[in-house]
């Protein structure tokens, strides 16, 4: 039995993952269940952009019940589905505590989007922003409201750093310096001290969320930006977009 | 009227003069109701070689939309009656015999439901409920008439539809507002033809075996970007 298994009135605490394709999030969850599956509940609900691809891989990793991993189809928008309209995740997280609660922690994994997609205070209670080493070393500098506001930054791949020519000690002190003291983990598979601090990470934020010390924030909407090279720079105030990127 | 045992946020308030307002909310994209994860069935029918969007449009607007819009009436005159919805839903099941149409329907009805939970009282409904008996119910709730509902269910259809196809056949967006405006003569007469039913027997049961093979073709295709 777990330790700090909630009340069965308390819904799941919700942790959010985003960030944009390939930078690992599906790989973190199934991280996360490794590390965590046996101390506490969890359930997995997946964003795939085009395929329920993410959900069968976290399934076939024999991390968890496959029972408890679900995919949520966002209709091209995976934006609009952590963000403006949690309609069908939110639903997802319920169905979940309704068939295999009570659960302590909801995965909530986003579809691969873009640097400015973060999930709304309404469907997570606490979020990671995920972004990696091969994706490119200025991907911290250049920041982002996930980079710079979400819960926890996670730098993932730092193993691959020689092989992509980035200096991994100057991407995570540009990373601290983008977040302001707010905390980031430079991520490897292969790095078991990182593991733990990830895995204490999440322990810490569950224990903070059942003494109701938890206060889900929204990093921000998403900056100034541009569609093309003659439109001009726009931004989207209160984090309303009602277009696709 | 009778007492509520559900405590809400207020005291929800029957203004039948915003009546019209509401039908406009609801057939409001922006509703949070998961309006943007599916396609009424455009996907898998371009995937099996459809290319008359209209044509599709019209296709649903004579077959599913007038059973769905003929469920939401009644299911609005049993609400004010204070008859069960049991029938309309048993009637609902029996002219919908694609399981992969009644299953996404009932998605669309829990999602209607969680936002009317917050937003309305509404008269006791079925377990698994479809959108558009929910529908029925909020109008009932809400001061909707009969044609109003009716109204929303077919434009919401065709809507659904349009959007989906300028994410999956990007073109000209003005020309797709212009097939929704084609299609108002055909709305109209799923409204005329869906106000004045009263019972259960009454809901159209129109087939539609190809929209229901390419709703139930989706639900195992693994590359898709709607839920249905």
């Amino acid at each position: 039995m777990p330790e700090n298994h909630c009340a069965p009135t308390r819904r799941a605490m919700r942790l959010g993952i985003a960030g944009p394709v390939g930078t690992g999030k599906s790989s973190l969850i199934m991280m996360i269940c490794r590390e965590l599956a046996h101390d506490i509940a969890i359930g997995v609900v997946t964003n795939d952009i085009y395929t329920d691809e993410d959900a069968r891989m976290i399934r076939a990793a024999g991390v968890l019940d496959p029972a408890r991993v679900l995919a949520v189809e966002t209709g091209a928008c995976p934006h609009t589905a952590i963000r403006d309209d949690i309609t069908a995740n939110a639903m997802a997280c319920e169905r979940l505590e309704a068939q295999h609660g009570p659960l302590d922690v909801i995965l909530v994994e986003s579809g691969g989007d873009n640097l400015t997609a973060t999930f709304s205070p309404a469907l997570v209670d606490v979020q990671i922003f995920l972004i990696d080493v091969a994706g490119g070393g200025d991907v911290a500098r250049k920041g982002g409201p996930g980079i710079e506001r979400a819960d926890l930054l996670v730098v993932n791949k730092t193993d691959l750093g020689p092989h992509v020519g980035v200096d991994v000690p100057m991407m995570y002190a540009d990373a601290l310096a983008a977040r302001q003291g707010g905390p980031v983990i430079a991520l490897s598979r292969n790095d078991f001290r990182a593991v733990a601090e990830l895995r204490g990470w999440v322990l810490d934020q569950h224990a903070a969320y059942i003494q109701g010390r938890l206060e889900p924030a929204d990093p921000g909407p998403m900056a100034a930006h541009r569609h093309g090279p003659g439109e001009p720079e726009h931004a989207h105030a209160g984090g309303r977009h009602g277009h696709t990127h | 009227m009778s007492e509520s045992p559900v405590k809400l946020a207020w005291e929800p308030q029957i203004q039948p003069e915003h009546g019209a307002l509401t039908a406009l909310l609801l057939a409001d994209a922006r509703l949070p109701i998961g309006g943007h994860t599916r396609s009424g069935s455009l996907e898998p029918a371009l995937a099996a070689g459809v290319d008359d969007i209209p044509g599709f449009i019209n296709l649903h607007l004579r077959t599913v939309v007038r059973t769905d819009a003929g469920t939401a009436v009644v299911a609005r005159r049993h609400a004010l009656a204070g008859l069960p919805l049991e029938p309309v839903l048993d009637a609902w099941r029996a002219r919908t015999p694609s399981a992969a149409l009644r299953a996404d329907a009932e998605i669309v009805g829990a999602a209607l439901v969680r936002l009317a939970s917050r937003l309305w009282q509404l008269v006791p409904l079925p377990a698994n409920p479809p959108g558009a008996l929910v529908l029925g119910a909020i109008a009932a709730a809400t001061g909707i008439d009969a044609a109003d509902i009716a109204r929303v269910v077919a434009y919401d259809a065709v809507q659904t539809i349009t959007s989906a196809a300028l994410k999956l056949r990007p073109g000209d967006p003005l020309e797709v507002a212009g097939w929704t405006l084609a299609a108002f003569p055909a709305i109209a007469s799923v409204v005329s033809a869906s106000a004045d039913i009263v019972t259960p027997d009454q809901i159209p049961a129109r087939s539609a075996p190809h929209l229901e093979s390419y709703a139930e073709a989706h639900t195992t295709t693994t590359r898709r970007l709607f839920r249905a």
